[in-house]
């Protein structure tokens, strides 16, 4: 036996034997002490005879059946199920007819009249509606009520500012700021209290324009009297990140602006004058101070996603309104919660494509999904010409491609005969409108489309690498050829161009990569102007498209490389894998209306093209995985 | 056999080699001493816990045992529960104050039992149901002995059945409670209120204004923000197991399987059951069981016996049809057999709909639609397929049943998971219901709606990015340059020189790591156009360069080696404008990739020219200054101190960070350079290229350990400015020096 291990054995013994004798001779007197534990036995006591106590239901004899079978509604408080008929809804759709006011038409009256008009929900007709819109007039005058009124069953009393006549019958009641007594959850729509001036449409976006607070910002800045605010001296970047304040703060300053002050926070007290007693009491500076940046970042980003999403124009409010009432109407496949409370918001989601989140681009982190890893080629195709069958080809040829879908648009007869594919290929009859380009056929197999023009010029390559960057991009629009926008000075009205740029804000739909979803959003929300607009104007079809998934996305879209060959192939469209000359007049018209459309100018520049990334890198070809992207 | 093989194998390794025969007395010597030991050590205890569990009797006694009050009968007894209150007119929250924890704290009064003049007992002392619930609150965190200092108080009266209460003595027991005071802050529970004949929905004790935790309340009597709905607890939840049944088609669409139904609504359902013969299935209770057999676990539908609740398990949807009560105990063995809801009960307030999201587990049905269920519930996927219908197309059979079952399946999962997490225990009730009260008290730390709804297996392959705004951060913001250095004075000068040419740069953040040596005076440094600060540390630690510094202003932070003279002022900028794009992401210049190696069976670290990426050096790396924060206190488990201490990695583990909370992949930007990187300063021994190598792959392997997951994503692309080697007059572009040197 070595030495060490000998010497560690003895050790281990003699100090064994050492506890042994010490044991012996000082028992551990300490080890528990005599008498209850302090602390445990201050709680609820465990009871010995606990086995044998009774369940609750025990000694419940089954109530015989006794149930009354109406519950007649209690004095004038309304239920969903109680007091409106869904069965009026054909389809489950809400369609809403909207009464001529009470009283003399106000400004207010007209902007919810022409938000409504907009809407899908928009009834023609009394007799085709299950919801009829009653706006009370702001004078005491409660009546005439209007035809149909049946008690004011399948009604809605709107009021975007306080009246004194709202609570009529049975008819549902949006109001601005209703009080707790009267609203009823569930069958009421709460209102935000709007300024006069508040636009009627689009709106501004919110003004946040950082994720985390701008440190040094006031942590606090309380409502007082006139608009004036005050605001807390101790400034948000003493207690950074988690670490505990010892300054104690007060409030001093007094903010004499009408404008926000920029605080972190701002509190508008109900009552003001209380509001700095409220302020002590309830210690919210110490709360707010420490609340985790985490908190206050996600916080910060919820409010302006919601301002953005409802609040932001009198048009929104409303259509939020009917898409509330819409979701009671649906029931179980109405809005899941998600789609409310996370971008871009239940206006913009329908759940008419699906209830399952997955389902729609922009929920795919959330639900820890991956988008799908293949796609389907959508070629329209307007005039037969000889370069469809080689796009078929290329397409084909992709690894990802699930299935070719022509749109057969042209007046002449689509072909008897197709090119042999490996993939399954159908012949879908157009319209012969422009909007049939994105209208969700049921044929598509795929989330993924590959939009293309029977004129397109692609490659394998470059068809195979958007695809594998769109899947990084699910909820953008992934496209090789862009164009910019720009306010147009002399024409005092937006316009975009089509010329090579240091940035670009749309992609050309006539080859792209977006989920689709977006056929659907473009088909059912849209409003039907637009649409029309579109049907007539054919490259009105494009800008359309790009506003539509802009004003979801709130970011601009993807460009991707094409290969300069396509570009010599075609030579007088420089731009395009089709012809695109330089926008016509009628097609900056149609770019000013479509802004004016939608109210504001959801398209954002971007200066950043995604490429392979060991494109042009002075590396064997022989490694890259799309060489053939880099020919001159 | 087991223990015998273990014993051979392990034998030697505890025992140390000697000679044989030597090693016989040793060991019966080392035996000998162990048993000594263990015998005084089990005599010192023995004597002491039989004489603490003597005198303690605190905590064991018997129920018999409890102090008797009398009532006498002119006692006040409280007002009738105030339909108008709400928290912030009958809840005195300044009794919970503020706390750090965000915890209210709840006393329960101690049991008494409760005569009346004659002596004549109130009720029944407690139930075992009541017991249970008020041991779960005292053995939870919000449970306070100390009366003074609870918000919360819950009297021991046992109120869970209303049936064998005597409605005034009660009310009498609960007035002279001590800190009553109109019954302020207290709370009551109860599942099965109001008796017959007309049922009421609340509780009829007289309670002023206590909270009420009720199970069958209906829109007239719950004060809503105030009130708790809870489930009605089924006692067959602990006696019978049901396993979780994987999501699908089931045998029956439809099964009703309550005993007690109003004659009218048995007729509509078995006009049900006639018309689908083969989906439908409505039970009643047994007539002809024989001795012995247990009547509430059975059904039976003409001759044919189920055993309940096994049958639930069944069917598709089940019926919940209110009672003389609204709410019933069948919910919860509904729920538990995964079988979604339909409930049918006008005016119900379904448990804790405060905060569940009852449109995800169940169905609604106006009990004037009785008659129309099926079609109703038939329905529910047909709207997801309508928009194929409604096209020119067919839409095949095949389609229809899968967006039905993806449908129903996540009914399903949630309904179980519901019950799961709180219906299946008393405790569970109880504590769902504190936890309820406790975010009304403290909204700002409130669990939030996915806590509640969202099943464990959605949390956890779920991400929520905490940028989750689309926003592009205005370029007027610019960047904070951050530069970790120890002592290469020289190369760092000519990083700020270089640094502070880009235009966008707003601040230099230098992080002196080298606490032996002073950095150069004032004077010394470069003088350029921005601020520039130097932070000394206390320790040279590579996390030091991702502290949340509060000298950082922007939100966009440039981390930069002192080695990084490479980059060109367009290069940088450019990566600033990226950053600006995708602000939740990590922008960087070299890319790096995670391999799996199947060989070796782990990850492996490639630095070579690859068509992919999934990572970016931090030696120069745009990200937002928010992952700094994550990066300090929030990194999972011991990475940290890891990356300290090997002196290594600190750029992998920011990107495991930030791609494990994002769910998002990097950004490279700009061609590949040659760069003074880890990787390249070691040319001169290939060897010690290798060493680097195989540690940074032991970095990938134990992060990914401690992460659970591989958090980082493989993409194909990298990114450049729109004209990049475009055709294109170079002195038009933005950003023409790029890639070049």
């Amino acid at each position: 036996m070595p030495l060490w291990r000998r010497k560690s054995f003895w050790l281990a013994l003699s100090v064994s034997w050492l506890l042994l004798i010490l044991l012996g001779v000082f028992p551990l007197r300490l080890a528990v002490p005599p008498g209850p534990l302090p602390g445990c036995s201050q709680g609820w006591p465990r009871w010995l005879d606990a086995a044998f106590l009774q369940s609750f239901s025990q000694s419940e004899t089954l109530p015989k059946d006794a149930p009354q079978l109406s519950q007649a509604p209690r004095g004038s408080s309304c239920t969903w199920g109680a007091c409106f008929d869904t069965s009026k809804c054909k389809g489950n759709a809400l369609k809403i007819f909207a009464h001529s006011p009470a009283g003399t038409t106000t400004e207010a009256h007209r902007r919810i009249l022409d938000s409504l008009e907009g809407s899908r929900y928009y009834a023609l007709s009394p007799t085709e509606a299950c919801l009829h819109l009653f706006l009370p007039s702001q004078d005491h005058t409660c009546g005439p009520l209007p035809p149909y009124w049946n008690g004011g069953r399948n009604h809605l009393v709107l009021s975007l500012y306080p009246a004194p006549c709202t609570r009529l019958g049975q008819a549902m009641v949006a109001e601005a700021s209703p009080s707790l007594d009267i609203f009823r959850p569930g069958f009421d729509v709460a209102l935000p209290y709007l300024p006069e001036a508040h636009p009627l449409q689009g709106g501004a976006p919110g003004q946040l324009q950082q994720h985390s607070p701008q440190p040094g910002a006031t942590l606090l800045a309380v409502a007082e009297e006139k608009g004036r605010w005050r605001i807390t001296d101790t400034h948000a970047s003493t207690c950074p990140w988690g670490k505990h304040c010892e300054q104690d703060p007060g409030l001093h300053q007094t903010h004499p602006g009408e404008t926000l002050p920029n605080a972190t926070f701002c509190l508008i007290p109900g009552h003001r004058s209380a509001a700095s007693s409220l302020l002590q009491a309830l210690q919210v500076l110490t709360a707010l101070r420490d609340m985790l940046p985490s908190k206050i970042l996600s916080l910060r980003q919820q409010t302006q996603f919601l301002w953005t999403a409802y609040f932001s124009s009198v048009e929104k409010v409303i259509h939020t309104t009917l898409e509330i009432i819409q979701d009671r109407i649906w029931g179980t496949s109405a809005h899941p919660s998600l789609m409310w409370n996370s971008p871009p918001g239940a206006l913009l989601a329908l759940p008419t494509f699906s209830t399952s989140l997955k389902d729609f681009p922009f929920y795919h982190l959330q639900q820890g999904s991956s988008p799908e890893s293949s796609f389907s080629a959508l070629i329209w195709v307007g005039v037969s010409s000889e370069p469809l069958l080689k796009l078929i080809q290329v397409v084909a040829g992709s690894r990802y491609c699930a299935q070719i879908l022509i749109l057969w648009s042209s007046e002449k007869p689509p072909p008897d005969r197709w090119p042999e594919t490996t993939v399954p290929l159908t012949v879908i009859e157009g319209r012969r409108k422009a909007s049939d380009r994105f209208f969700p056929y049921g044929d598509i197999s795929t989330n993924v489309i590959l939009s293309l023009d029977a004129h397109s010029t692609l490659s394998t390559s470059e068809v195979d690498f958007a695809f594998v960057v769109w899947q990084s991009f699910p909820e953008r629009m992934v496209g090789f050829l862009t164009q910019n926008h720009f306010w147009d000075e002399a024409r005092g009205a937006w316009g975009y161009s089509t010329e090579m740029a240091n940035e670009f804000s749309m992609v050309l739909t006539t080859a792209v990569f977006y989920h689709r979803y977006y056929h659907t959003l473009f088909t059912h929300s849209l409003p039907k102007a637009l649409r029309t607009m579109a049907d007539d104007t054919p490259t009105c079809v494009d800008i359309l498209m790009n506003f539509l998934v802009a004003t979801v996305t709130k970011l601009p879209p993807i460009k991707v490389p094409y290969g300069r060959q396509h570009q010599e192939a075609v030579p007088l469209a420089a731009e395009g894998p089709g012809p695109v000359p330089e926008p016509q007049p009628l097609a900056q018209d149609c770019f000013s209306r479509v802004a004016a459309g939608f109210g504001h100018m959801p398209l954002v520049s971007s200066r950043v093209r995604l490429e392979p990334v060991l494109f042009k890198d002075p590396v064997s070809v022989q490694r890259k995985k799309y060489r053939s992207l880099e020919k001159p | 056999m087991c223990a015998s093989v273990k014993y051979n194998i392990r034998g030697p390794a505890l025992i140390p080699r000697m000679k044989t025969k030597h090693r016989f007395y040793y060991v019966t010597l080392f035996s000998i001493v162990l048993l000594g030991l263990i015998a005084t050590g089990v005599f010192q205890f023995w004597p002491h816990s039989i004489e603490s569990s003597g005198d303690g009797g605190v905590e064991k006694r018997s129920i018999k045992e409890v102090p008797v009050v009398r009532l006498p009968a002119a006692s006040p007894i409280p007002e009738r529960g105030d339909l108008s209150c709400r928290m912030h007119t009958c809840f005195d929250v300044y009794r919970c104050g503020f706390n750090p924890k965000n915890k209210i704290k709840v006393y329960i009064y101690p049991l008494k039992k409760y005569v009346d003049d004659a002596g004549v007992p109130v009720s029944s002392t407690i139930s075992r149901e009541y017991n249970e619930l008020l041991a779960a609150i005292s053995d939870s965190d919000y449970y306070t002995d100390d009366i003074s200092r609870a918000c919360l108080f819950v009297p021991s009266i046992d109120v869970l059945n209303q049936s064998p209460l005597r409605i005034k003595e009660t009310a009498q027991a609960l007035a002279q409670l001590s800190r009553w005071d109109r019954g302020t802050n207290h709370l009551l529970f109860n599942m099965l209120p109001g008796g017959p004949p007309d049922y009421n929905t609340a509780l009829d004790v007289p309670r002023d204004r206590a909270l009420l935790a009720g199970g069958g309340f209906s829109t007239w009597t719950y004060r809503q923000g105030y009130d708790v709905s809870i489930p009605v607890f089924s006692p067959l939840s602990t006696e019978v197991a049901l396993p979780e049944k994987a999501p699908g088609p089931r045998r029956y669409f439809l099964l009703s399987s309550q005993m007690a139904i109003h004659p009218e609504y048995r007729e509509d359902l078995e006009a049900l059951q006639a018309k689908h013969r083969e989906s439908v299935l409505v039970l009643d209770k047994c007539t002809n069981l024989s001795e012995g057999v247990l009547s509430v676990r059975k059904r039976c539908h003409q001759h044919q016996v189920f055993d309940y609740p096994q049958v639930l398990q069944e069917a598709t949807f089940c019926v919940v049809l209110r009672g003389a009560r609204l709410g019933q105990a069948v919910l919860s063995d509904v729920l538990q057999a995964g079988c979604v809801p339909v409930v049918i009960a006008d005016s119900y307030i379904l448990p804790f709909s405060e905060v569940l999201d009852w449109k995800r587990a169940s169905v609604v049905v106006p009990e004037e639609k009785m008659s129309d269920m099926y079609s109703i519930l038939q329905n529910i996927p047909q709207r997801q397929i309508e928009e194929m219908q409604r096209q020119i197309c067919f839409s095949s059979n095949l389609q229809e049943k899968r967006t039905f079952d993806v449908a129903t399946g996540i009914i399903f999962g949630i309904a179980r998971w519901f019950w799961e997490a709180y219906f299946q225990s008393i405790k569970a009730i109880a504590l769902a219901t504190l936890q309820i009260i406790n975010d009304r008290i403290y909204p700002y730390a409130a669990i939030s709606y996915e806590e509640w709804n969202d099943p464990p297996t959605v949390k956890w392959t779920s991400v929520s990015n905490p940028l989750f705004l689309p926003l592009i951060p205005p370029q007027s913001q610019g960047f904070t340059a951050i530069v970790l250095t120890y002592d290469r004075v020289e190369s760092l000068f000519r990083v700020i020189t270089e640094v502070s040419k880009v235009p966008s740069l707003s601040k230099l953040l230098v992080v002196w790591n080298n606490q032996n040596k002073n950095p150069p005076e004032e004077s010394l440094w470069p003088k350029i156009r921005v601020p520039l600060k130097v932070v000394r540390t206390a320790e040279n630690k590579l996390s030091n360069r991702f502290f949340p510094y509060d000298e950082i202003e922007t939100e966009a932070v440039l981390a930069i080696d002192d080695d990084i003279i490479m980059l060109t002022s367009d290069e940088l900028q450019f990566g600033y404008e990226v950053w600006r794009e995708f602000p939740d992401r990590l922008v960087g210049y070299p890319g790096r990739l995670h391999l799996w190696d199947h060989e070796m069976n782990k990850w492996k670290y490639e630095s070579e020219w690859t068509n992919e990426v999934s990572m970016v050096l931090t030696g120069a790396a745009f990200y937002h200054k928010y992952f700094n924060y994550l990066y300090t206190y929030k990194m999972p488990g011991d990475i940290k101190n890891w990356v300290d201490a090997h002196m290594n990695c600190e750029d992998i583990a920011m990107n495991f960070l930030v791609a494990n909370v994002t769910g998002k992949a990097v950004i490279k930007v700009t061609p590949r350079k040659k760069f003074k990187c880890p990787e390249c300063t070691a040319i001169d021994g290939l060897s010690l290229d290798q060493t680097h190598m195989v540690e940074r792959s032991e970095c990938i392997n134990k992060f990914a350990s401690v992460f659970g997951t591989m958090p980082l994503k493989v993409v194909e692309h990298r990114a450049d400015p729109v004209l990049y080697k475009d055709d294109f007059p170079e002195k038009l572009k933005s950003f023409p020096n790029i890639g070049s040197l």
